[in-house]
């Protein structure tokens, strides 16, 4: 068809004279028109055109209408009212409209593309359409703040954007190349899914949440998350960049947090400190809560360095008071760093002192010597 | 008593020394004479007594009485015991103990009774020890025997106690198999050995009563006098010595908006220091801290003392300690009763009527 009207324009053009003219009084007896003859639109747009249909001469005018010179993969449609039309029927002198839609694919270059509306026989109208930007068939999956940071037991939301550039109906699985240990939940919608489907050129925000391997070490991770179908995919490249976290444990080489004292005794107790996180601990000092008149001394008083999964021994020494009475005390020893403490409870079980138990043996033995002594006196006289 | 002359083998000639070195060297003790076997005079003495303590009317009645008292405070206990289990109790797990120590009010408890009747038995068995011999005059007749003085009054302490040490054993196992059958819980060895104790306890208790009963009874000619005297001493210290202590301290308790807690502490420490000088207070504390392993102290406490103590049963070690000075004082005071029975008694001029 676009071949027929090349040579018509080039068979028009070099005629002159009357028979021009009698050309286009035949010719131009129906026209076509519309308004917006050259359109810029993104790829994927649907173009709406309203064309009418004139008819100049004196008698009713057939019109066989059809687009000629289209892309082949852009797809037409000419309606009129809620009709499907090729031929239009017009009275001398009247106008009709008719509509043209004219899908412009996702698929599509750059540039500028041209389609003739050809009124058979009479017209034809040209058409021009630039695409503005180099059109995509694929899916995008982008998150405006890929890279975050925090510790170790934090717990990491990413929003994202999934986008069908794809020109039909699609459903994504999601999936994550997290290492072993990470989980990765996707909430599209706010909702735990493992699929979303999505609409052509349609797109659907998520969030991502990422929770760590347990104690892992600091450093920058990758965590490559994929939307896939079976013809599409697409990728987004997290990044978590996990700083030093900090935990430590108070306890004993043990674990017994008991003990035995006596009332206005010392005892000397061993304390571990145990660094469990993933950073350094540094200036760890211990602080205590006794009852009163407990004087709890520590040796070394504090720890200037703890390694990550390195241990320390502190040892502790309790003096009780004089006057605590028998039965169950508790300590707090706490264990403190700048960032972060760890407690532990005590318990002592005080005995009361010896002395005052051999004064009163000392004061029956007395007394029953008393007797033995009356015994001899008087008894075996 | 009165036959126990006879009971004392005639055949033994030897006199003073041979007897001294049988009672002192059992192993001569069964010298063979004239075909019939010899036994130790001190203990045909205890024997014979506690053959005679045992019939007499006067102790029937003393053990129908604590037995029956026995069984209502066994009873109360019983019926109570369900409620008295707490989960949140620390000695929760001293349940057994509990038979001996709570009540619903309407009975007192076990441990109510033996420090209330136990003297009463201590006196009931002591009164007349001496000067029912006396007026007899089976006194002089049993000293014209080859034996030493003090065998006489040994011998009474001796059986008077055997005696009372039976039947606080039995009635204390009594309280314990009783409660084994209807609760279907046994005691713990910890348990059991409190039990032991507490029992102990109360022997040295009532032996001190005894004591001061034989004491009276030395003293005084008339048992009747004795006796009015040795209750006399136990209402004393049971009614008006509380009375009169708290007379005495209401008169010179400090101010309380005044008092320091200083003041405040020092002046309790001294009223307890005066109400201890009653045995019965004594041994109340040291049974109920036995008996009651949650008791931490007896005195007055301060908040230092308190702060960061979390509550729990004392060891049973601790527990003793607690009571120690209890126990001192309870088992020097019996020793001195009976040192101040003993020498009026051997010093005492004794006449045939």
């Amino acid at each position: 068809m676009s071949f027929f009207t090349k040579l018509s324009r080039l068979a028009l053009l070099p005629v002159a004279g009357i028979l021009m003219i009698s050309e286009i009084l035949t010719a131009q007896s129906v026209t076509l028109y519309t308004p917006y003859t050259k359109i810029s639109v993104p790829p994927g747009q649907k173009i709406d055109y309203s064309i009418d249909v004139i008819n100049h001469s004196g008698k009713r005018q057939n019109v066989d209408l059809l687009v000629t010179g289209i892309q082949k993969d852009w797809t037409w449609l000419l309606k009129s009212g809620s009709w499907n039309i090729r031929q239009i029927a017009i009275l001398p002198g009247e106008k009709k409209k008719i509509s043209l839609s004219v899908n412009v694919p996702f698929k599509v270059k750059k540039g500028n593309y041209r389609f003739n509306v050809v009124a058979k026989g009479f017209y034809s109208l040209p058409l021009n359409v630039v695409v503005s930007k180099q059109g995509t068939y694929k899916t995008e999956f982008t998150s405006n703040q890929a890279n975050m940071e925090g510790r170790d037991n934090a717990r990491f939301t990413f929003n994202a954007v999934l986008k069908n550039g794809t020109g039909v109906k699609q459903r994504y699985a999601l999936r994550s190349l997290a290492p072993r240990g990470w989980e990765v939940v996707f909430k599209p919608n706010y909702k735990e899914a493992t699929s979303v489907e999505i609409e052509p050129n349609n797109s659907v925000k998520m969030t991502i949440e990422i929770h760590p391997r347990h104690q892992v070490e600091a450093g920058t991770y990758k965590i490559p998350v994929l939307a896939e179908t079976n013809t599409t995919s697409a990728r987004l490249n997290l990044e978590i960049v996990i700083t030093g976290s900090y935990r430590m444990e108070l306890s004993t080489p043990t674990g017994l947090l008991s003990t035995h004292i006596t009332a206005g005794d010392e005892k000397k107790v061993m304390l571990l400190l145990k660094n469990t996180g993933s950073a350094k601990l540094k200036d760890v000092k211990f602080s205590y809560a006794a009852p009163e008149n407990w004087e709890v001394t520590f040796s070394p008083g504090k720890v200037e360095e703890l390694d990550p999964g390195r241990s320390t021994e502190v040892l502790t020494t309790i003096k009780a008071d004089k006057k605590a009475i028998a039965g169950d005390y508790v300590t707090k020893i706490t264990a403190k760093a700048p960032e972060i403490y760890s407690q532990i409870t005590y318990r002592f079980s005080v005995k009361t002192p010896m002395l005052m138990g051999w004064l009163g043996i000392l004061i029956i033995v007395i007394a029953l010597g008393s007797v033995y002594y009356l015994f001899q006196k008087y008894g075996r006289r | 008593m009165n036959d126990l002359a006879k009971q004392i083998p005639a055949n033994k000639k030897p006199g003073l020394s041979g007897l001294f070195r049988s009672f002192l060297r059992p192993g001569e003790k069964k010298r063979k004479k004239t075909g019939t076997q010899h036994r130790n005079p001190f203990r045909v003495m205890v024997e014979k007594e506690i053959s005679d303590q045992v019939r007499s009317l006067r102790f029937i009645i003393l053990i129908s009485i604590i037995a029956l008292t026995t069984l209502g405070s066994l009873y109360t206990a019983l019926t109570n015991i369900a409620s008295a289990i707490n989960p949140n109790d620390p000695a929760g797990s001293f349940l057994f103990l509990k038979l001996y120590t709570i009540s619903d009010g309407t009975l007192p408890p076990y441990i109510v009774y033996v420090s209330f009747l136990g003297p009463l038995l201590g006196i009931g068995l002591g009164f007349d020890a001496i000067n029912q011999e006396q007026s007899r005059g089976t006194l002089s007749r049993l000293l014209a025997q080859p034996i030493h003085r003090d065998f006489i009054i040994n011998a009474k302490f001796v059986a008077s106690l055997f005696v009372i040490s039976v039947m606080f054993f039995a009635l204390a196992f009594l309280v314990m198999g009783i409660g084994i059958i209807s609760i279907g819980i046994p005691p713990t060895a910890e348990e059991f050995i409190r039990i032991l104790i507490f029992i102990l306890l109360s022997i040295i208790y009532v032996a001190f009563w005894l004591n001061l009963s034989i004491i009276f009874s030395v003293q005084f000619r008339q048992p009747a006098t004795s006796a009015l005297a040795g209750l006399a001493v136990w209402l004393f210290f049971v009614i008006f010595y509380p009375m009169i202590i708290n007379l005495i301290t209401k008169a010179i308790e400090p101010s309380s908006a005044m008092a320091s807690a200083h003041q405040a502490i020092n002046f309790d420490k001294f009223r307890l220091g005066l109400l201890r000088l009653a045995p019965n207070v004594l041994f109340s504390e040291a049974t109920s801290t036995l008996l009651t392993p949650t008791v931490r102290s007896l005195g007055p406490l301060t908040m230092e003392q308190l702060q960061g103590t979390i509550p729990g049963p004392l060891p049973l070690g601790q527990s003793i300690f607690l009571i120690w000075p209890h126990l001192t004082a309870l088992i020097s005071a019996t020793v001195a009763c009976f040192v101040f029975a003993y020498v009026p008694f051997m010093r005492k001029e004794i006449r045939s009527r």
